[in-house]
């Protein structure tokens, strides 16, 4: 059962600077070969600044940046073994490139225990990271929403 | 606060049209490398995304796609589409497992079109489906768009 003492509940801060690598990376795994996301020269004559964000970049952040998020889940409760991810959600507050360092904050801003017709129970999680850049703008909010399963279940 | 105003955009606002499909994209389909490559690019370092012992025992028939992977593609078209930094908002939910050869095909569509303090927005739904037309994630999106005539 999920205490709903943890809504509110902040991890501590982290932060990574993104390196075009691994922006190339990130497109290079996905399969997605526009040029802007590989080639200096290419994002620059399309109008970036730099090599520009695939949309789902910020997972990078999140397991990257933040090599503790596991390990602080567990620490409020949650098995991490039975997580599924169910939703994921991002706002896009003011432009990010290569080269940004971000800081980011994760508070966990929702939690409800649901129990099935089969008698069964499943946790519903929510967590919001607001990320800030150097010159301390705010940038970017992702939310997650992540199901935990009593039964035997396991992650996507 | 920075403005979105003079970023790139794949499309002007004029030209979209509520109803309109977006261009899908039909990846190729989905290998074992390229989820030990999503696994290093992401930090996702889950093993029933990579080690087909651990999918094998817990029972997901094999290994399986990251979800985030998905909606990476998802993000592609739409990156396609009108461009990444149009985007104000992109959320998705995860419907169901992808696994190994699994052809994954993204679509669209625009369902709004509106104009706040100057600015140009579009929304849209979007999916994607494998080659038996099962639900792998089905989500929403905002971008901000320029206008041709300034």
């Amino acid at each position: 059962m999920f205490d709903k003492d943890k809504i509110g509940h902040s991890f501590p801060a982290f932060s990574l600077t993104i390196e075009r690598t691994k922006i190339h990376e990130l497109a290079l795994a996905i399969g997605d070969e526009n040029p802007i996301y590989h080639d200096l020269a290419a994002a620059r004559s399309a109008g970036y600044t730099d090599l520009p964000l695939p949309p789902t970049t910020p997972t990078i952040f999140t397991f990257w940046g933040n090599t503790q998020i596991w390990e602080q889940l567990t620490s409020v409760g949650i098995n991490v073994m039975r997580v599924l991810h169910g939703e994921e959600e991002y706002e896009y507050v003011a432009p990010i490139a290569a080269n940004d360092t971000l800081t980011g904050i994760t508070t966990i801003v929702d939690g409800k225990s649901r129990r099935g017709k089969d008698g069964s129970s499943m946790d519903i999680l929510t967590t919001e990271t607001r990320y800030t850049n150097q010159h301390d703008q705010h940038v970017l909010s992702a939310r997650t929403m992540f199901i935990v399963r009593e039964a035997a279940a396991q992650g996507v | 606060m920075t403005t979105h105003a003079n970023i790139p955009a794949g499309r002007y606002f004029e030209d979209v049209e509520v109803g309109e499909e977006i261009p899908q994209l039909v990846k190729s389909p989905v290998k074992h490398q390229q989820l030990v490559r999503y696994a290093g690019a992401s930090g996702d370092f889950n093993p029933l995304h990579t080690d087909p012992k651990v999918g094998e025992a817990i029972g997901t028939g094999g290994i399986i796609a990251h979800g985030m992977l998905i909606m990476g593609f998802v993000g592609q078209m739409l990156s396609d589409y009108v461009g990444p930094a149009s985007l104000r908002k992109f959320g998705v939910r995860f419907k169901g497992m992808t696994h190994l050869d699994d052809v994954i095909t993204c679509t669209g569509t625009i369902t709004e079109k509106y104009e706040t303090d100057g600015q140009g927005y579009i929304a849209g739904k979007v999916q994607a489906k494998d080659q038996n037309g099962d639900l792998k994630v089905a989500g929403t999106f905002t971008a901000m768009l320029p206008y041709r005539n300034v």
